[in-house]
């Protein structure tokens, strides 16, 4: 039974690393390679052994499909290819492959360097790793081999995010990665075909929330900031250097032109001309009215956001900083935190610690830092909320719905809106749980015209609302399927016929004359022989070049030739099954419904 | 357990026990388990629960039926096992009733949470955990625990499933381990019922029809004789081995993948004699019987043993060399053997899999391939090796791929049609073909070798990842061709096809790829590496382009490369073979390139081409680089003043390197641990240590430093810290060590470093005296310094105490702050 099989590795009813395993038509494809940044040892990556229990990766996996460049997404790459040894090919877009990169490598350097954690990967591996990487364009169909194709389309999250559509034949997958349903500042919002997969498999982090609008949390955001620099005070936000820095960026540019603000705001040194290129180089994948004004004026080259450099931070009066790392655990914005947090004027939006209430921080040194900085958390991230998850579903039109990149709670509610409203199958596995959708893939057979004009000739005109019963020898070479007349079979192939005759003797004894005991006997089994025994389907089988088709005669029940039968006092199941040449020869049913 | 930790447990306690309160993330419940792990290794886990009895509490809370979270419940289930891991604290949890009321039928087992499979998962790594002596044996049968485990090893979920078959092995060997007077008798009837009824269980699954329970049993057998190696295994293997040999009678064989994964952890078994139990026989039928697909694997498995009989070892031989057989034989010009195997063994079944289907046949040759090139390293591998017909193999592979095969017959034909343009076959013949570079081959096949590698590296159809592994392949070919036997230089065959090579690789550092570009420029570093010294490599590679072309691909958009042709033309500069032709434009090539480097290294928006020319610096000042031997002085002031400012740590800790460099240059090296390391001669410091210092003080190395010393980055931090202990080690040893003195300059430069500590580094120290860098140096507690930076940047939110703090100061904010992934 041809199924499809899902296995989330990660992100299977959590928001932590996303990897899923996908078999398709007898393809498997792994989707993501995420880590989880709150582990430092093996637990950061899914772990790869359950892929396959034997046999390499490379041989198991067709290919690995990136979605977009955040580690929970992409941070096992480098280990999966470089360190456990896949070395297949790795499809992500233009954007993607551009600064995926980049954040692998702060990653690394953290992790390795100033952790000091061992068996991580190293520069090279990053460079190997994304050497393996084949990049697509949006609504390109990429063949990663003759059977497997896959498609990219936007998703809005981040500069590059892509949904992809994976399908064999007939039989399809959308993966969402991470998405969002509404146009922001700086992206569109995703759009994907009515491409009515048998499986859509969408990322749910917003499961049970309807997110207020984007206006209202804009203007909170701007209102505190404003605010803060009235009072004289400075404000740090901690970013990661590509994503939603960049709408934040376009936020406070507008505002301070708006309200000529003349207070200086700064974004880490480097990282604004590499956001910027990067901007510049994927303008398409920005939203419309970026792309729209990018010859006039280039929305990301900014009037008000300067380079910062480290001795700005002891500058007197207001100022705005963005400083990377986003979770203030080391660089510039734990820096310029150590400095600011003091000052009850200032205000920062920060990690962990800070954000979970604590005010006394022991910093490396043993030294206690406290804060009586003002402390914000705002929430930026672009993933569509139940309702806009609600919409991509109605979009796709997917036979059934898979929910990952969630929490198991939120998903539940979300999994009984789905089938309630949507009337579509919906599921949640846990990570390491497999789900098994059966399909039924339609298989095109072509049709001889000889086949169908004989057809014809009886008298039975095509009819296209009732299916019926086509007869013939079906062919199968280079994994095409083709319905011809028995006769073509054997003439195409090169064939002789041959003539099984089965037989057994059976002695009677009945004390009747021999021809009406004949006749007693063939009524008999003319009653109560079962249909099959007449039509027993030959087994033919094709192998490389010769094929071997079986001589099936076109059968309605009992057409076999009974008076030979009788005479012969045998079983003659069958005539003119070709011989068979051993178990290669795989066995094909000569009747196919044919819709009219 | 400290007493900080103490006080904020019964606060967290409650906090988990709490339904209303959700955990901040999935990682501080693994966390905290940890840490649990860590105090009951180091001491009594009974101690710890009677100091702290809101522990137990909490597992006793756990049990009320209430909406708790899954992940709580999981992981009070993993908490109690690692407590009644001790059998002290196991009786104690006993005592309460605690550990039945968890694990047995009553708990979570038999209600609603029980469909989560994190609930699942804690109930078997609770057991897990637990069994570590006899009465939890007692506990497992009493509570019918094991038929439980033997329903999860169908779990839908992988990781429960998989876990159960673990503890399954782990709670047989726990059994046969015996009590304390001793292990069971070695007959099967003896052994402890739990053992039997495991055994029996297995005994059932392997006559069974259903494929997953076979494999169940077989997953089990497979794990318990890969990791206990007691004579009872033998006993088991022969109560068993009927069985498993039975399986191989069923058409087709039964998880043939566990079978194999059964057979070869048998015969590796150390606790097994291989000839009694009939396994080589078993082995030498599962080869036959299993499809050419299923039997590489186990093939490979057998050549990999130490001692395996001679007959068992050819065919399995024969079983990996088939698949290359048959392509040699459908691609044969003429008729005769292909060498590789005799044409009568070539079986048919091989060829039967290889044509009708794409992915079949490409499958099974990637398969082959990969296989073959793990043997061919090991000295076990078969003897003689065919490595004339596999290089033939190969190549053939690599024509039918790239379209330059032609073969006669009709089933070569097909061949070709299904290989064309596979890069998953090209991938792995290339490397394959590298492999093989370890051996010799006759020199008309080393030709064809050398002709289908340029063929690729020519080919515009080839991808990038293809290209990079013909590079690969061409090197390790390039490096295997010397003749003579000790000498590294490139033979005149080899020679002759560098000639057709560099218009190759010219052509390639032009690509539009960067993979590509980059590829071919570690490839020309590669080669100039190990042939710069040779005239005719150096005659070839100037009579091209290719250094121009590198030169030129130091300006690439992409920072990769960049970082790539800095390498190389590090390399190519050092071996003198990047003079540009004289022209007006270029008045003193090497000049120039320094200039380029210091210019990228002051500019470069990215970090890796800085980094890679600190790098190529560090190497030429140790090699004693001509445009360095100039003005040693002048080059390392100006590099170390422009990394000094660079934004990326790993360029200032580069500049660490350099500054060791010239130290060691100036002061002389370290002294070697080793007695019979040749020391090179340097210029050991006659004049006075002060004297000596003065050029390190000359090219600002102090300020460097001490600015290093303060970098907010740990590894710079730490570099620097130990090339300021190498140079007190310096002083100690020198004979001209003078007595400590304080001087108004000795007083200014440590306020000066008091602030930078600081953090304040915008004044510099301006000119050192070398006196005053000595009496700075006494003066600092390195060694103290150097212990606080051993400590990982983050060990202080590692701590135990922060991670309660962390979890407590979740408690009432989450609702507040969506998860939010960035």
């Amino acid at each position: 039974m041809p199924e499809i099989r899902v296995t989330p590795l990660g992100a299977g009813q959590d928001v932590g690393r996303s990897c899923i395993l996908v078999s398709i038509a007898g393809k498997n494809v792994m989707l993501d390679c995420g880590m989880h940044m709150g582990f430092n040892d093996d637990r950061r990556f899914p772990d790869f052994s359950y892929i396959t229990r034997s046999g390499r990766l490379t041989d198991f996996l067709d290919c690995v499909i990136i979605s977009h460049f955040h580690l929970d997404h992409c941070g096992a790459l480098p280990y999966f290819s470089e360190m456990v040894g896949y070395d297949g090919p790795i499809y992500m877009t233009h954007p993607t492959q551009a600064i995926c990169p980049i954040l692998l490598e702060d990653y690394r350097k953290i992790a390795v360097d100033k952790k000091g954690e061992a068996n991580f990967f190293t520069s090279q591996m990053i460079k190997d790793c994304m050497k393996k990487v084949v990049a697509v364009h949006l609504h390109q169909t990429v063949q990663v081999d003759d059977e497997l194709e896959i498609k990219a389309y936007y998703a809005g999250h981040v500069l590059g995010a892509a949904m992809f559509q994976i399908k064999v034949g007939s039989e399809s997958v959308v993966y969402t990665g991470d998405y969002n349903m509404t146009p922001d500042r700086h992206l569109g919002a995703a759009w994907i075909d009515r491409c009515r997969p048998n499986l859509l498999i969408t990322e749910s982090t917003y499961a049970t929330t309807i997110r207020d609008s984007k206006r209202c949390r804009e203007r909170d955001f701007l209102k505190k900031v404003h605010e803060a620099v009235e009072r004289g005070g400075k404000v740090l936000i901690p970013v990661f250097a590509l994503g939603r820095a960049q709408e934040l960026c376009i936020l406070l540019e507008t505002f301070w032109e708006r309200m000529n603000l003349k207070a200086p705001i700064y974004f880490s040194t480097g990282l604004t001309e590499k956001a910027n290129h990067y901007y510049k180089l994927f303008i398409t994948w920005t939203n419309q009215k970026i792309r729209k004004t990018f010859v006039q004026r280039n929305m990301f080259e900014f009037k008000h956001i300067k380079a910062f450099d480290r001795a700005f931070a002891d500058n007197p009066g207001p100022m705005v900083v963005f400083a990377t790392p986003g979770m203030l655990h080391a660089g510039q914005s734990l820096q310029i935190f150590r400095k600011w947090a003091g000052n009850e004027k200032n205000m920062g939006t920060v990690g962990h610690k800070i954000l979970s209430g604590q005010r006394k921080l022991e910093m490396e040194g043993r030294q206690v830092l406290e804060v009586k900085m003002q402390v914000e958390y705002m929430s930026f991230s672009a993933h569509a909320d139940a309702k806009g998850i609600m919409q991509l579903v109605g979009q796709v039109e997917p036979e059934g719905v898979l929910l990952v990149h969630g929490e198991a709670k939120k998903m539940e509610f979300l999994k009984q809106k789905i089938e309630q409203e949507l009337r579509v199958s919906c599921y949640m596995p846990a990570n390491g749980e497999t789900v098994t959708l059966p399909t039924s893939p339609s298989i095109p057979v072509g049709i001889s015209l000889g086949l169908l004009k004989r057809e014809m000739a009886q008298g039975l005109l095509p009819d296209a609302k009732k299916p019926r019963l086509l007869h013939g020898t079906l062919i199968m070479k280079d994994s095409n399927f083709r319905l011809v007349s028995s006769e073509q079979a054997l003439k195409e192939l090169g064939l002789a016929e041959h003539q099984l005759r089965f037989t057994c003797r059976v002695h009677l004894h009945d004390p009747r004359k021999e021809q009406e005991t004949a006749l007693r006997v063939y009524s008999h089994l003319k009653r109560w022989a079962p249909r099959s025994f007449w039509l027993g389907l030959g087994r033919s089988g094709a192998r490389g070049g010769s094929h071997c088709a079986s001589r099936q005669r076109p059968q309605g029940p009992l057409r076999a030739a009974p008076s030979r039968w009788v005479r012969d006092c045998g079983v003659h199941p069958h005539p003119g099954c070709c011989p068979l040449r051993g178990p290669r020869h795989q066995g094909a049913a000569g009747v196919l419904d044919l819709p009219g | 357990m400290d007493p900080e930790c103490s006080q904020l447990l019964p606060a967290l306690c409650a906090v988990l026990a709490d339904p209303r309160q959700p955990m901040a993330d999935d990682t501080c419940l693994e966390k905290l388990l940890d840490w649990f792990k860590t105090i009951t290794e180091a001491g009594s886990s009974l101690l710890l629960l009677q100091e702290n009895p809101c522990l137990v509490e909490l597992l006793c809370h756990v049990l009320k039926p209430q909406d708790l979270s899954s992940r709580v419940l999981s992981f009070s289930l993993r908490l109690t096992g690692v407590f009644a891991a001790q059998e002290d604290c196991f009786q104690y949890l006993q005592q309460g009733e605690l550990l039945p009321r968890l694990f047995g039928e009553a708990g979570p087992l038999g209600g609603a949470a029980w469909t989560a499979p994190t609930v699942r998962s804690g109930w078997i790594q609770g057991l897990r955990s637990l069994a570590q002596h006899p009465s939890a044996l007692h506990f497992l049968a009493d509570c019918g625990a094991v038929d439980t485990i033997f329903s999860l090893q169908g779990d839908s979920s992988l990781f429960v499933a998989s876990a159960a078959g673990q503890l399954l092995v782990h709670i047989l060997s726990l059994s046969m381990r015996g009590p304390a007077e001793g292990p069971p008798g070695l007959q099967a009837d003896d052994w402890p019922a739990c053992a039997q009824k495991i055994v029996g269980h297995i005994e059932e699954s392997l006559r069974s029809t259903a494929a997953p329970q076979i494999t169940q049993a077989l997953n089990v057998l497979t794990t318990t004789f890969g990791h206990c190696h007691d004579p009872w295994t033998q006993v088991l293997w022969v109560q068993l081995h009927p069985l498993v040999a039975a399986l191989l009678e069923k058409d087709p064989v039964p998880a043939a993948h566990s079978l194999v994964d059964l057979l070869l952890s048998v015969a590796r078994s150390p606790g097994l004699s291989s000839s009694s139990c009939g396994l080589w026989e078993t082995l030498a039928q599962t080869l036959s019987h299993l499809s050419p697909t299923q039997a590489g694997l186990l093939a490979l498995g057998i050549l990999k043993l130490q001692d395996c009989p001679q007959a068992l070892r050819a065919q399995a031989f024969a079983v990996l060399l088939q698949p290359l057989a048959c392509v040699l034989k459908a691609t044969a010009q003429g008729p005769g053997p292909s060498g590789l195997l005799d044409s009568t063994s070539a079986d048919s079944v091989t060829a039967d899999i290889l044509l009708p289907s794409k992915a079949a046949c490409v499958g099974l040759l990637c398969r082959t391939l990969a296989h073959l090139e793990l043997l061919l390293p090991l000295p076990q591998r078969p003897c003689p090796w065919p490595q004339a017909p596999l290089l033939g193999a190969a190549v053939t592979l690599l024509q039918l791929c790239g379209g330059s095969g032609s073969p006669a017959s009709d089933e070569g034909r097909q061949l070709c049609t299904l290989l064309l343009g596979c890069v998953r076959v090209q991938r792995a013949a290339l490397d394959f073909l590298g492999t093989l570079s370890q051996e010799t081959g006759p020199p008309e096949l080393v030709t064809q070798v050398f002709a289908v590698l340029l063929e690729y590296l020519r080919s515009p159809d080839s991808s990038p990842t293809v290209l990079k592994k013909a590079f690969q392949a061409t090197f390790r070919w390039l490096l295997s061709s010397p003749r003579t036997p000790g000498c590294s230089d490139l033979d005149s065959h080899a020679l002759l096809f560098l000639r057709e090579l560099l218009p190759v690789l010219q052509k390639r550092l032009c690509s539009p790829c960067w993979e590509v570009r980059d590829s071919g420029l570690e490839f020309l570093t590669q080669m100039t590496r190990r042939w710069g010294g040779q005239a005719g490599f150096r005659h070839a590679l100037l009579a091209s382009e290719v250094p121009r072309l590198t030169e030129q691909l130091l300006r690439d958009p992409e920072s990769y490369v960049r970082a790539s042709a800095v390498t190389a033309m590090g390399q190519l500069s050092s071996q003198g073979l990047c003079v540009p032709p004289a022209s007006p434009e270029h008045p003193g090539g090497q000049q120039s390139l320094l200039g380029e480097l210091l210019h990228i290294l002051s500019t470069d928006s990215e970090g890796f081409p800085r980094r890679a020319v600190m790098q190529v610096f560090t190497q030429w000042l140790r090699d004693s680089h001509a445009d360095v031997v100039g003005d040693t002085e002048q080059f390392v002031a100006g590099v170390l003043q422009v990394a000094g400012q660079d934004l990326d740590w790993e360029v200032r800790a580069q500049g660490l390197e350099l500054a060791l460099v010239f130290l060691e240059q100036t002061l002389g090296p370290p002294r070697s641990h080793c007695p019979y390391a040749v020391t090179p001669p340097v210029a050991a410091p006659a004049s006075p240590l002060t004297q000596a210092l003065q050029p390190l003080c000359r090219v600002r190395l102090f300020e460097f430093a001490f600015r290093a010393l303060f970098d907010c980055d740990r590894p710079v931090a730490q570099k620097s810290c130990d090339l300021l202990l190498l140079l007190r080690a310096k002083m100690a040893s020198s004979s001209s060590l003078q007595e400590p003195r304080s001087s108004p300059d000795v007083a200014s430069v440590e306020a000066a470093l008091q602030r930078w500590r600081a953090g304040d580094q915008a004044q510099p120290l301006g000119d050192l005296e070398p006196e005053v860098v000595l009496a700075v140096l006494r003066s600092m507690d390195l060694e103290g310094l150097r212990g606080a930076l051993a400590e990982s940047s983050d060990h202080v939110e590692k701590s135990p105490q922060s991670l309660l703090q962390d979890m407590l100061a979740t408690v009432g904010i989450l609702g507040e702050n969506e998860a939010d992934c960035y």
